[in-house]
């Protein structure tokens, strides 16, 4: 022991070596472990996210346009929408209210909310209350069959009608 | 004739004697090192220390309030199991289960007002609990990490009311939980998607019931009592409930032999690693008197009050039920439970900084409080003098929060309009 200094400085190498393979294990292992975590914790997320749902669908017809006559202002309530017709124009109004969900109920200036308060008017600008943004429009167009067709899919520019 | 030794006789004869300290190990205590067994050696007692300081016990310091939370706690627990039962988390039964509850079921109606109102009191006294470790500086080192879990408990105790009450599918849960979780979209990047996880669809409707009812009846009850036991341990570890420096007494009379440093090559009893080896002579005056049975009368007591109080209320209320579920018309106004009626009084300022901004910052000031304020000085009484700043600041928002939740409910009419009561 310590005699031949060679041979010590051969043992303490090993041991060195021993030592960085058993931290390299370690930490392979540690990553290992916390890696399987975080896989295993995605994966519980991509289950809790269900894929099909199985409410109202999204995209529907309405009937033909002569069943909403000039001056209509009508709100198809399980629909959330509110069908406006103009002269020969036609539009969809969202009826959820953009503050926190709400259904906004048909008032003599627009729309107002019972919920918190917001107004709006009836192109659904907001004129009072805590709404933070307007009714949304939704797409409307002409199925082949000479139905009207709302996709709430799709938000429009306010003001864009359909002309029939 | 006595029963030779050893026979069926005698054994039939000293069977229950021998079923009992089977049972019990230790007798009913009559002295000093019998009462201090009694927390060894019972499982339902070994969380409690074997002395406890008189000062812990002063009603008017803890008011009882963390216990009473826990007591309301079992309760909710126990009538939560009963209706489980009878309660289907479905759109077509659950209102009618509720009926039936009230209609039907032999104590249907009184288990539910027990859990109701149970429910408020929970988040109530969670509440004051609160304010009684902040007015007492409780919050101090060594305890910031036990008033940390205190913190989320709040929030475990909110939202399991939260997702309670969307479960009797009326009108009230129907339109509170539409609002809260459209509250929830409103978080920055990640507040969609919440809002998508919780519901299960675009819409308030049988996903999001279902949802709800699991995370209420499972995933919820687990996490608070997780943490209900560890904040319960972290009481023992962190050294018992806080306590002006005033109520220690030195124990100059004991001889104590204690270590400087753990040895690292030496191993240690339990009791060795935890004090350091320590010989204590005598009974020294330490201001303590022994948990069997101080404490544990103090807990009963506060135990008997707080079913006593549930029980009374059960009988003379009962849990309001609105009219079922009607998708097309919210009431108006539309309004939460009281506890959540002030932040919707905010929220009709701003869904942003009334529904998440400033309370997210509330949160977030109360986590960080025990590691701003880190000055040692004013713990263990009420109302501090040298910790006036720390408790008027609490005081301006507890003050602030219930004139909010007053205003949200008493002032408030139709479209959310300003109204007297009056």
């Amino acid at each position: 022991m310590g005699l031949n200094p060679r041979r010590s400085s051969e043992a303490e190498a090993a041991e060195q070596q021993n030592a960085s393979r058993r931290r390299m294990l370690g930490w392979l292992t540690g990553v290992g472990l916390f890696g399987s975590g975080i896989l295993s914790a995605f994966s519980n997320f991509v289950f809790i996210k269900p894929r099909a749902t199985y409410g109202a669908p999204q995209r529907f017809t309405i009937g033909k346009p002569t069943s909403y006559p000039e001056g209509t202002r009508v709100a198809i309530e399980p629909r959330r929408i509110c069908i406006v017709r103009d002269g020969n124009r036609l539009a969809a109004i969202s009826t959820t209210c953009t503050h926190l969900g709400c259904i906004v109920g048909l008032s003599d200036t627009g729309f107002a909310c019972p919920c918190h308060g917001s107004r709006y008017d009836q192109d659904g600008t907001v004129t009072g209350g805590p709404a933070p943004k307007p009714l949304a429009w939704y797409k409307v167009s002409l199925a082949p069959n000479g139905e009207l067709e709302i996709d709430k899919d799709v938000e429009v520019q306010p003001g864009t009608y359909l002309n029939v | 004739m006595t029963p030779k030794k050893g026979s069926l006789l005698e054994s039939a004869r000293e069977l229950p004697s021998n079923v009992w300290s089977s049972i019990f190990r230790n007798p009913l205590p009559h002295n000093d090192v019998e009462r201090s067994a009694t927390s060894f050696t019972n499982f339902f007692l070994h969380i409690h220390p074997v002395k406890v300081n008189k000062n812990t016990l002063r009603p008017m310091y803890t008011m009882g309030l963390g216990l009473m939370s826990f007591f309301l706690f079992l309760i909710l627990v126990v009538t939560g199991i009963l209706l489980m039962f009878y309660y289907v988390p479905s759109t077509n039964q659950a209102y009618d289960r509720m009926l039936d509850l009230r209609g039907s079921v032999a104590f249907g109606t009184f288990l539910r007002n027990m859990h109701r109102w149970s429910a408020h009191g929970m988040v109530a006294i969670v509440f004051f609990h609160m304010c009684r470790v902040f007015f007492t500086g409780a919050y101090k080192k060594p305890r910031e990490f036990n008033w940390l879990l205190g913190v989320v408990l709040l929030l475990v105790t909110l939202f399991l009311s939260f997702t309670g009450y969307l479960l009797p599918w009326d009108q009230l849960a129907f339109w509170a939980i539409t609002v809260g979780t459209a509250i929830a979209g409103y978080a920055p990047l990640v507040g969609k998607e919440i809002r998508f996880l919780l519901l299960g669809d675009a819409n308030v409707g049988q996903e999001a019931l279902l949802r709800f009812y699991v995370l209420h009846v499972a995933v919820l009850p687990v996490i608070a009592t997780l943490l209900i036991a560890v904040h319960f341990w972290r009481i023992r570890k962190d050294g018992g409930l806080s306590r002006p420096a005033t109520a220690e007494v030195k124990p100059d009379l004991a001889i104590t032999v204690k270590a400087v440093e753990l040895d690292p090559k030496r191993t240690y009893g339990l009791q060795g690693l935890v004090r350091g080896p320590m010989v204590k002579v005598g009974n020294v005056p330490d201001n303590s008197v022994y948990s069997w049975p101080n404490l544990l009368m103090a807990e009963l007591f506060a135990f008997v009050v707080t079913l006593s109080i549930i029980l009374v209320l059960s009988m003379l209320f009962n849990a309001p039920l609105e009219e079922p579920v009607n998708v097309m018309h919210p009431p108006n106004p539309a309004k939460a439970p009281w506890y959540f009626l002030g932040l919707q009084e905010m929220v009709s300022y701003s869904a942003f900084w009334g529904g998440v901004g400033i309370p997210g910052l509330f949160v977030l000031l109360l986590v960080l409080t025990p590691y701003i304020d880190r000055s040692p000085e004013g713990v263990g009484v009420w109302f501090s003098k040298k910790r006036l700043l720390a408790n008027t600041v609490f005081l301006t928002f507890v003050i602030l929060n219930i004139g909010f939740i007053i205003i949200g409910t008493f002032f408030r009419g139709p479209n959310w309009s300003f109204v007297t009561p009056w």
